[in-house]
């Protein structure tokens, strides 16, 4: 058995490369399928839709005219926010200290979780996420027929009335941990995994790994000029000023960075007009 | 001892009622009773587990052959996954394979046509039926009234060409797709190296997304993108195609061919250059004189300036490439398009666009092509080999028609809009119940689903003439399949396109009862609507395009509040061919000035409860003239009245 | 039993007997709706994964915040001993129960799993210190707490009815519940100051990610808005059955007397609620790189931040000044006035809270309740008018009345 440090050692984060990404939709396609998604006859109800992951279409006619417009897609999921510590508050997602039922939680590998069977759906989360990445079934999730059969066993179908969310797949990682450990090796920072979408991505535009390591790809593209966090203003600032805002106030600061090279996508990122 | 009294008894008796209580309350009890009752009262369904594993399929019903690893739980399969990249069409496989409303058995009709009303018959009654009804126009001398329209060119439409042409008709037909019109059109589609090219310009073709091979694209996507090729794209919709090009130049709806004409008149009168096609002295001459640049400035509203710029970057480059082909799955076939763009490629000697022919896919049939076909033709039987001609044709009313006097035979796994008109619909197997060469089935088929190619097979031979023709099992037909060879020379087969030319300056101009133009566009998963069936794909639809059952199409801001339309409000469209119920209005200005958008794929009669009633499908009210060389409708853009 | 009911038909006035029967009615609707939403789920709503709260939240604002007139009453009857209220106090504390009764149906409505409201205690985030961490569970906490002492409250109103206090024993329990109502009062008082600070603000202020809500001071000044906005309530309540009573249940400088207060507190709540948008403007929307008017648009535009200060300005002018105050037109219109006030800006919390747009290629949402959401509103709003009418007519509600009426039947 190897067992050499059984302390958390992983924090999970994403680079999403927009710049490479087609929209070809293959990233949701292959969450709705992971996570048993509920399926409905007609899921044209936007705002009752229940998936994890949005593709967004993004496009600049905020700022511009035809023909000097742009178009991309942003696919959105749970950001897993980190937050920051202000004074005596420990830094937490905006969603997890909310919940009245301990439904929700952030583990020490930086995963936002939710436990289905505890969540008495106040949507009080849904209401402090500002990625709208929660989603409530405000139908009972149904599943005709044989579509049954093509359910993981991984991901539990929840009840009407609660909330559900992107976990970055971390049943994944728990599948392989459990391999890991079949063959002996207990170390729970042994193995990385790939959600879902990331492995479908057939641009490689969706990068997943350990923000710890700082040697891992994500955690340098986290690093690069390129990389930008949806509506997280707060990263614009000058560091000096960054500080200040961050002992006044608590900040998203989400776990998932978008890259581009794009000003007009930057810019699209952020509420006011080139900021 | 004390004797215990009725007293003492009611106490104990007492206490240990409120004892028990206290302890039973206090142990949680109560709240696992509620727990249960959550439970109970909204019991959820569990998955069967299973011992999980991952097995191959390859798929052999699709044009990229793409190869996915799937994750199976017990004899389930609950993922698809692929390092390569999955085709649109694969993307679906899952879905497609455990879909409700699958058809598992043979089905005979029940009633009357487009009723949707089938029942279970056996294999072997379904194909003696149809054989001997083929057998019998064979005989009575009629082989050229049996007709076939295939989904694609996959090795079953392949074999379904085989069978057909065997039998003595020459009318097979591939529903339009790049390969099919490009060929017409040139003599040979259009192979191209993007992996050589430096400087790509597209007229409208969107490129990443599914435009081609959609596998192959996303990966010549990131070549470009390392080696920093330039992609200039010309379209009236800025699209993700338009969003990645390191330029767009936005142009009129309707004005790629203009534009490609502009290009080149510049680079032949002011850099002199020529092309190699035939015809091609009459060809420039007549675009000399009809398409001066100013008149191409006035029409495409490009400036004039910016054409030549453009021609000029096009014509500096090291090994440029012009390609054609609007449209991510649906494709228009107008020729004189086509044609202008490739004479470009050959103009400034591309190298990385030449002309190649499939050995097994003649596209040569009786009528130049699948609409001429449905307009002027005439069949007593049809094989709907994957194909849905109803739904993608702009003559799908025509068809309807049709195909209620024939004797159709629809080879597909779900019902769709040209099935509902089957006399027979034979269910085939998804990709990943079928074998290939190179993998074992990765699901036990379906009750009794059989593979395309097989039931092509014994349905050939059962007929009389084309017993020897085709291979004897699936096996042997991979040995078959067919081969790149090289295409023929390029033409600008000037005297068939030459009215169509002149006829641009008409179309595109003013159009007092038709003041604004109708052009499609593709909404990811969607494409032109085999994706509706599947409710992944629903659930990825964004709400720009259909929100709480509202169906919306795109408009210039300012187009939008000139016609007195906001964001959200109701919009009627018509066309000289017809009218569209009622849609809703975004108002983008991703979309050029008089221009509206609609998206491609919607509108469904007969796709399973998920895809039906959805939208609506601008191809009943799209222009619908048709090309003399491709025989394909030109409709991509067409001339409507808004209210 | 029949008879009693038909009676009571026969004895009211045509106006009263249509209005029976609209609540009556309200109520059964209620009931029918009330099946459908509990057992097939909040589809039904017209709210989603934007719009994650709607009618019954607001109503639940509404009534917290407007119930908190109770526990500002009693604070200055039993603690401050201002005798004059006493007449209003029964009253008073009747509609508080209600509306933390009714507060309570709402929240369970709007849970998706009803069943599993009572996790809110037995898993309660409390964190590590002794606030907790979450404003939903000092919410549950607290209401129910303080609706446990606005039963006690509402005791002595029961046991006072003239059959039961004929009791020895029950007058006796009524007496001492009386004096000892201090406490009450006293926990009632401290408990609402943190759910009317959590339900009413905290609940909002604390959302850090929302830049349309974040304000840390939301707390405080939801309680003002509570003390200021319920004075009123609970002086309009009584005013308007005295009305429809054609009696004088209340003397009229037992009125004066709540809204003068209800008065001073409007003064606080406007300086905190200027301090509010003041701050919203200069410091809390910079700070998420946000314009603070930016943030108003759509359906629900910067008008509804008007309206709420003409109606608060109303509230200042009329029950401020005395000359106005003393006449009985100025000061219904300065407490409905202040009433609206309140409404507006929770209405405003919710309304343009949510429509606010997260992304920045998103525009303005809207909300428009379905009938379920309605029906299920006003039917319980149906059953508090219902309630206090039983009340009303049937218990000492206006111990001032039943003075008075002893007193007639004396003269006769």
């Amino acid at each position: 058995m190897i067992v050499k440090d059984s302390a958390m050692k992983r924090k999970w984060g994403m680079a999403i490369d927009l710049d490479k990404c087609t929209g070809c939709g293959a990233c949701s396609i292959a969450c709705n399928q992971e996570n048993n998604m509920p399926i409905f006859e007609d899921d044209s109800d936007v705002p009752k839709r229940v998936a994890f992951l949005e593709l967004m279409k993004v496009t600049n006619d905020r700022d511009a005219k035809f023909p000097d417009v742009k178009t991309a897609f942003l696919p959105k999921m749970c950001q897993q926010c980190e937050g920051n510590a202000v004074g005596k508050h420990k830094a937490d997602p905006p969603c997890v200290s909310v919940c009245p039922a301990v439904a929700t939680d952030v583990g020490d590998d930086g995963v936002v979780s939710q436990i289905w069977s505890r969540c008495i759906g106040c949507r009080y989360c849904q209401t402090a996420c500002p990625y709208e990445a929660r989603v409530f079934n405000w139908w009972k999730p149904e599943y005709e027929g044989s579509f049954k059969n093509s359910l993981s066993t991984d991901v539990s179908v929840a009840s009407r009335g609660t909330i559900v969310k992107c976990t970055f797949c971390s049943h994944i990682w728990k599948r392989e941990r459990d391999k890991a450990t079949a063959n002996g090796i207990l170390d729970i920072n042994a193995v990385l995994y790939t959600p879902a979408c990331a492995s479908a991505c057939p641009t490689g535009a969706i990068i997943f790994g350990d923000l710890n390591d700082p040697e891992s790809e994500v955690s340098k593209l986290a690093k690069s000029d390129r990389a930008v966090r949806l509506v997280n203003t707060v990263d614009d600032e000058t560091p000096e000023k960054q500080k200040a805002l961050m002992s006044k106030k608590q900040y998203a600061n989400p776990k998932v960075y978008y890259l581009t090279s794009q000003k007009w996508l930057r810019d699209m990122m952020r509420f006011k007009k080139n900021s | 001892m004390k004797k215990i009294d009725r007293k003492d008894f009611l106490k104990i008796g007492g206490g240990a009622v409120v004892g028990g209580l206290a302890g039973y309350t206090l142990s949680g009890a109560p709240f696992l009773g509620f727990q249960w009752l959550v439970e109970w009262s909204q019991d959820q369904y569990v998955p069967a587990p299973g011992i999980e594993k991952y097995v191959q399929a390859v798929s052999d019903s699709c044009t990229n052959g793409c190869k996915v690893s799937v994750r199976m739980i017990g004899n389930r399969a609950v993922k698809i996954e692929s390092k390569d990249g999955v085709c649109p069409a694969c993307l679906n496989g899952l879905q497609l394979l455990y879909h409700p409303e699958r058809i598992s058995t043979p089905m005979k009709i029940s009633g009357k046509k487009g009723s949707g009303n089938y029942q279970p018959v056996s294999w072997d009654q379904a194909l003696k039926d149809i054989s001997s009804k083929m057998n019998a126009l064979v005989n009575e001398g009629k082989a050229n009234t049996i007709a076939a329209v295939n989904k694609n060119e996959s090795l079953n439409g392949q074999l379904m060409e085989k069978f057909v042409r065997n039998a003595g008709s020459n009318n097979v037909y591939y529903e339009p797709s790049l390969n099919s019109i490009t060929s017409n059109a040139l003599g040979g589609y259009v192979k191209y190296d993007f992996a050589k090219t430096d400087f790509i310009l597209s007229f409208g073709a969107k490129l990443v997304e599914g435009w081609g091979n959609a596998v192959e694209m996303q990966k010549q996507f990131l070549n470009w993108k390392k080696n920093n090729v330039k992609i200039v794209q010309a379209d009236s919709v800025c699209t993700r195609t338009g969003g990645i090009a390191n330029e767009f130049v936005g142009i009129n709806p309707g004005t790629e061919a203009v534009l490609a004409f502009g290009m080149a008149n510049y680079l032949i009168t002011a850099k002199r250059m020529t092309s190699s096609g035939d015809d091609f002295a009459k060809w420039s001459q007549l675009i000399i004189n009809k398409y001066p640049l100013g008149k191409v400035a006035k029409l495409t509203g490009v400036a004039e300036d910016k054409i030549k710029k453009l021609a000029d970057d096009f014509a500096a480059a090291k090994n440029p490439v012009a390609v054609a082909g609007k449209g991510a799955h649906g494709v228009s076939g107008s020729s004189a398009e086509i044609i202008a763009v490739y004479c470009l490629n050959t103009l400034v000697k591309s190298g990385a666009a030449t002309l190649v022919k499939n050995s097994a896919v003649s596209y040569t049939a009786e009528f130049a092509g699948l609409d001429k076909f449905i307009k002027e033709g005439s069949f007593s039987m049809m094989f709907l080999n994957g194909s849905d001609p109803v739904y993608k044709s702009v003559y799908g009313e025509e068809l309807k028609k049709k195909l209620e006097k024939a004797f159709v035979v629809a080879i597909a796994p779900l019902m769709n809009d040209s099935a509902v008109y089957a006399d027979y619909i034979l269910p085939p197997l998804s990709f990943l119940e079928a074998e290939t060469p190179e993998s074992k089935p990765a699901v036990k088929a379906l009750k009794e689903s059989k593979d395309a190619k097989e039931i092509i097979i014994s349905l050939a031979a059962m007929v009389d003439k084309t017993k020897n023709a085709l291979p004897k099992t699936s096996a042997d037909a991979y040995k078959s399949a067919g081969r790149e060879t090289a295409g023929g020379k390029f033409s600008f087969n000037f005297e068939k396109i030459k009215a169509d030319i002149e006829a641009y300056e008409k179309k595109l101009g003013q159009n007092a009862e038709y003041p604004v133009t109708l052009v499609p566009y593709e909404a990811p998963l969607v494409g032109d609507g085999d994706g509706l069936a599947f409710p992944y794909v629903l659930k990825s639809i964004d709400p720009s395009v259909l929100n709480l059952g509202k169906f919306y199409v795109m408009m210039n801001k300012e187009t939008g509040k000139k016609h007195g339309f906001s964001e959200g409000s109701s919009i009627k469209i018509s066309s000289a061919r017809g009218k569209l119920g009622k849609a809703y209005v975004h108002l983008s200005d991703v979309v050029a000035p008089e221009t509206v958008a609609i998206p491609l794929g919607f509108g469904h009669e007969s796709y399973t409860k998920y895809g039906n009633e959805k939208g609506l499908n601008p191809k009943k009210i799209m222009t619908a003239d048709v090309d003399p060389l491709t025989g394909a409708a030109d409709w991509w853009s067409t001339r409507v009245k808004i209210s | 039993m029949i008879q009693f009911i038909k009676n009571i038909f026969q004895e009211s006035s045509k106006n009263m007997r249509i209005t029976l029967y609209v609540l009556i009615g309200l109520v059964v609707l209620f009931g029918i709706f009330a099946i459908q939403i509990l057992f097939w789920g909040l589809g039904y709503t017209d709210m989603n994964n934007n719009f994650t709260w709607g009618a019954w939240i607001i109503g639940d604002l509404g009534l917290v915040a407007l119930g908190g007139g109770a526990f500002t009453t009693g604070y200055f009857l039993y603690i401050f001993r201002v005798d004059k209220l006493r007449p209003l106090i029964s009253s008073t504390v009747l509609i508080g129960f209600m509306c933390y009764l009714f507060t309570f149906v709402f929240l369970l409505f709007d849970l998706g799993q009803p069943l599993r409201c009572w996790f809110g205690f037995a898993y309660p985030n409390w964190g590590k210190g002794v606030y907790p961490a979450s404003m939903l569970t000092e919410v549950f906490f607290c209401l129910s707490i303080y609706f446990c002492i606005l039963v006690v409250e509402l005791i002595p109103v029961v046991l006072e009815h003239k059959v039961l206090i004929k009791n020895k024993v029950v007058a006796a329990i009524a007496h001492y519940m009386h004096l000892l109502m201090w406490t009450m009062a006293a926990g009632g008082t401290f408990l609402s100051f943190f759910h009317q600070g959590s339900l009413g603000g905290g609940m909002w202020g604390v959302l850090y990610a929302r830049p349309v809500w974040f304000a840390p001071h939301f707390f405080f000044m939801a309680i003002v808005a509570a003390m200021a906005g319920g004075t009123s309530f609970m002086t309009m309540m009584p005013y308007i059955a005295g009305k429809i009573m054609k009696k004088e249940v209340v003397p009229m400088e037992s009125y004066q007397l709540l809204t003068k207060i209800s008065g001073m507190i409007f003064i606080g709540y406007f300086v905190f609620r200027v301090y509010d948008v003041y701050t919203g403007i200069a410091k809390f929307a910079p700070m998420a790189q946000r314009n603070y008017f930016d943030m108003w648009g759509g359906y629900y535009g910067v008008w509804m931040l008007v309206l709420e200060f003409a109606l608060i300005i109303s509230a200042l002018f009329f029950l401020n000044q005395k000359k106005y105050r003393e006449q009985e037109k100025f000061m219904v219109i300065g407490a409905c006035s202040g009433i609206f006030a309140i409404v507006t800006s929770k209405l405003s919390v919710l309304l343009h809270g949510f429509s606010v747009p997260n992304f920045p290629w998103k525009s303005f949402t809207a909300y428009m309740p379905t009938i379920q959401e309605w029906l299920i509103t006003l039917g319980c709003f149906a059953c508090m008018i219902l309630i206090y009418m039983v009340f009303a007519k049937w218990f000492p509600l206006f111990p001032h009345l039943e003075h008075h009426e002893a007193h007639d039947e004396s003269h006769h």
